[in-house]
């Protein structure tokens, strides 16, 4: 059984430059995802498609877009589930992020962000990579691996979509707002961290008119992740945190 | 390769996003709102403190403007700065009972609570304005 | 990929920012304001008899000295919301730091004048 549907996708240059929706009909599998027909759409329609995708299911976090306006992981949306929301399907790229073309966004802001919050939850299959050039037997020592890259790793359930910085209506207009996902990692982080200097400087991190406190409450961070990170509640304990120690400086 | 950030729209532009409540949930429903009364109140607070500079002139000319905003027209307007003083300052409630880490699992029933607390509020002001 | 040099290079989220307690006051000055902005109400339209409707019943209602010190604080609190509420809204933008103080100096300069014309004209009704 197969089903035909009407995609109209989001195509552009680099920087949003000549930015348009285009029609393309797809006869896709019955239980096919939106991330098939997109597949479809580039195999059959336009190889010069540019869209990001690997897993198909929802852990590698790199095919986040807009499905009929709302943040989705497309490989875990059933084509028949947005057909009936809306047809013709229309697929966007993720907002707030600059735009490296068609559904493709530039995610360096983004990981920039996880990288100052220290992410210091290792996996252990995680820990056995070769993340020390000496580690593998000098194989690829034209490599150099800076100190602390093993912080690199995901942290929980977070997969780094994007889908948060989306969603949030302050990120569409401050760059310095550290955001949700920064600001959930800071939380997650500090919860790991036994080192009480440690604990401090992600408080800090997180402190400031560019942090917590930028947030204005829309819940849509935490309503929109596909992995249940809930960054805002998370911003919310963090605020507790930060007054609370606000206040035993000042008391003692 | 580090790309640096394109010109996007402008920020000014970029703030049209702040009010597009298409397929966003009730919490930017709220965002939206507090925002709007927000900015409208603030201009309320300077209309409302030139025109109180009337009292300083004298009862002339601040009895006439009484007996002005009698008008059904303005005891209207009346129910309508009411109605973003409910949304404003309950939605506000929430926001610092939630910004401070307490109940943030109750987020959305507060909201709820709020707009039912509201719209009775906004009855019972009605009914207070035109009562009489 | 992440080029690691990029990614491990200084940026903008690894330097803390400055702690603020713009939010708490706003947030305290809004309760306050729910206490005051229902005693302005209901003391000016359902205590006094028929609500304040000539210029001698306001100047009556100004003259008891309670009334004249939450009207005070009233001017006071709703004019550091209001300023708050503007500067919050502002910093959403994103501005560079230096923009920033300037608008926090702004609004605090209005903020001063606003109170200042209040109080002048609080005075001058009820005197």
């Amino acid at each position: 059984m197969t089903i035909t549907a009407t995609l109209e996708v989001f195509r552009c240059a680099p920087g949003g430059v000549d930015g348009r929706f285009e029609s393309y009909d797809v006869t896709v599998h019955d239980n096919a995802t939106v991330l098939d027909a997109i597949e479809a759409v580039w195999a059959n329609h336009d190889r010069s498609l540019v869209f990001r995708h690997a897993c198909h299911h929802a852990s590698c976090g790199s095919c986040g877009v807009l499905v009929n306006g709302s943040e989705v992981l497309p490989c875990i949306v059933d084509l028949a589930d947005a057909l009936r929301q809306r047809s013709p399907v229309r697929v966007e790229p993720l907002r707030n992020l600059p735009l490296a073309g068609d559904l493709v966004v530039d995610v360096t802001g983004f990981f920039e962000r996880m990288l100052a919050s220290t992410m210091s939850i290792t996996r252990t299959a995680e820990d056995a990579l070769p993340l020390d050039a000496d580690d593998d037997g000098g194989r690829s020592q034209a490599v150099s691996v800076p100190d602390g890259l093993a912080r690199f790793n995901r942290f929980e359930n977070c997969v780094e979509c994007g889908i948060c910085i989306s969603a949030c209506p302050t990120m569409a207009t401050d760059e310095r707002f550290r955001g949700p996902a920064m600001l959930a990692a800071l939380g997650r982080a500090r919860a790991e961290s036994a080192d009480p200097q440690q604990r401090e400087h992600l408080l800090d991190l997180a402190d400031g008119e560019h942090g917590v406190w930028r947030c204005h409450s829309s819940w849509e961070c935490t309503q929109r992740c596909p992995q249940q990170v809930d960054p805002a509640e998370s911003i919310m304990e963090q605020r507790r945190e930060i007054l609370r120690r606000r206040f035993r400086r000042r008391v003692r | 390769m580090a790309v640096s950030t394109p010109s996007g729209p402008s920020r000014v532009r970029s703030a049209g996003r702040w009010f597009d409540v298409r397929h966003r949930g009730p919490g930017t429903w709220a965002y939206a709102l507090n925002r709007i009364t927000g900015l409208a109140l603030v201009g309320y607070l300077y209309i409302h403190l030139a025109v109180l500079s009337l009292l300083a002139r004298g009862p002339g000319s601040y009895d006439r403007f009484v007996d002005l905003v009698r008008s059904p027209l303005f005891l209207a307007l009346d129910l309508v700065l009411i109605a973003g003083w409910l949304i404003h300052a309950l939605n506000g409630l929430r926001l610092t009972v939630v910004g401070l880490g307490f109940g943030v699992r109750a987020q959305r029933t507060m909201l709820v609570v709020a707009t039912g607390a509201g719209l009775l509020a906004l009855v019972v002001s009605a009914v207070l304005l035109f009562g009489d | 990929m992440i080029d690691v040099e990029t990614a491990h290079a200084e940026s903008m989220y690894t330097r803390r920012e400055r702690p603020t307690t713009a939010w708490v006051w706003q947030a305290a000055t809004g309760v306050l304001l729910l206490i005051l902005l229902t005693v302005h109400m209901i003391a000016q339209h359902f205590i006094v008899e028929g609500g304040l409707r000539t210029h001698a019943e306001v100047v009556d209602y100004l003259r008891s000295p309670v009334i004249f010190v939450v009207e005070h604080l009233f001017l006071g609190t709703v004019t550091l919301h209001a300023m708050l509420g503007i500067r919050a809204v502002l910093f959403d933008f994103g501005l560079a730091p230096a923009t920033e103080r300037r608008i926090t100096s702004w609004l605090t300069a209005i903020g001063v004048l606003t109170v200042a014309y209040g109080v002048w004209l609080l005075w001058a009704v009820a005197f």
